[in-house]
C-alpha cells in the first residue's frame, strides 16, 4: 500500500466513526437523548408522511422484520411511532411517526444538513461540484461493494433454506 | 387557474385566512401573545424560536393544512407574511 492509499483508508475509517460519534454526540446534548442512533435511523426510515410497512422499512434498512419488530416495539413504548393494521389486508402492519417521532427525525435531519453546509461553505461552486462528484463516486464505488456481500447473504438465506428444509423433513419422517 | 388569474380580492381574502390560521396557531398551540405577531415579524428572531419550537410549528401548520413544508421551503421564509404566502402556494399548487 503506497502512502496515499495509506491515507485514503485512515481518512475512510476515520470520517466514518466521527459522523457517527457527532451523530451520537449532538443525540445525547439534544431533546431526543432518549432516543438511540439505531431508532432515529429507525425514524428517518419510517418517513414523516405516509405509514409504511414493516417489510419496507425493514428493507430500507437492510434489516429483517423480527429485528425491526423489536426496535418498533421500544419506540411505540417511547411514543415515537404508531402501529396499526392495514385497513385492506389485516395481515398487513403498517408504521408512522407520531407527532414526536416527525419532530425528533426533522431535528435529525437538521443535524445532518447543517454538516453538509458547513463542509461546503469553505470552496466556491465550482470547487462544491468537484468535491459532490468525487463523493458521489466513492459512494457509487462502496454500493458495489455492498452488493457484492449482499450476494451472500442470499447465499446465506438459501443454506437457511436448506437447513429449514432438512428439519422439516426429519420432522415429517 | 393559475395564480395570476386569481382574482386579487380572491387571493388577498384566502392569504387573509391563512394569517388567521397561523396566528391561531401560535397562539393557542405555541402561547406567543397575539398583540406580539404582525405580518412583518420574524418568525426566528422576533418570536425567539429555536429549531425545534420551529418544527413544532411548521409540523403543527402541515398537519392542519395536510401539506408538505421541505426544509429548504423553511430556509427562505423569514416573516410571517413569507409564511402566509409559502403556504397559500402549496394549498394552490
Amino acid at each position: 500500500m503506497n502512502d496515499r492509499e495509506q491515507k485514503m483508508a485512515e481518512e475512510l475509517v476515520s470520517i466514518f466513526e466521527k459522523v457517527l460519534v457527532a451523530e451520537e454526540k449532538s443525540l445525547q446534548k439534544g431533546y431526543f437523548s432518549n432516543l438511540s442512533l439505531a431508532e432515529m435511523h429507525t425514524l428517518d426510515a419510517i418517513g414523516p408522511y405516509e405509514a409504511r410497512t414493516m417489510t419496507e422499512t425493514a428493507q430500507i434498512l437492510g434489516i429483517t422484520v423480527g429485528t425491526l419488530t423489536v426496535s418498533v416495539d421500544r419506540l411505540v413504548k417511547k411514543g415515537f411511532v404508531n402501529r396499526r393494521r392495514d385497513e385492506d389486508d389485516r395481515r398487513v402492519v403498517r408504521i408512522s411517526l407520531t407527532r414526536e417521532g416527525k419532530l425528533a427525525a426533522r431535528m435529525h435531519g437538521k443535524f445532518h444538513k447543517v454538516l453538509a453546509k458547513h463542509i461546503l461553505e469553505p470552496y466556491d461552486e465550482k470547487e462544491q461540484e468537484l468535491l459532490l462528484s468525487l463523493v458521489s463516486e466513492v459512494d457509487d464505488y462502496l454500493n458495489t461493494q455492498v452488493a457484492r456481500y449482499d450476494n451472500d447473504d442470499r447465499i446465506r438465506q438459501t443454506a437457511k433454506d436448506v437447513a429449514k428444509d432438512v428439519r422439516r423433513r426429519k420432522t415429517n419422517d | 387557474m393559475t395564480d395570476s388569474e386569481v382574482p386579487r380580492e380572491r387571493m388577498n381574502d384566502k392569504k387573509d385566512q391563512v394569517y388567521s390560521d397561523l396566528l391561531n396557531i401560535l397562539t393557542e398551540e405555541l402561547g406567543v401573545s397575539p398583540t406580539d405577531v404582525n405580518p412583518n415579524l420574524d418568525i426566528r428572531d422576533d418570536l425567539l424560536f429555536d429549531s425545534l419550537q420551529l418544527y413544532s410549528f411548521i409540523i403543527t401548520v402541515e398537519e392542519a393544512y395536510d401539506i408538505r413544508i421541505a426544509d429548504e421551503q423553511i430556509d427562505k421564509v423569514h416573516t410571517m407574511n413569507d409564511l402566509v404566502d409559502m403556504v397559500y402556494d402549496i394549498i394552490n399548487k
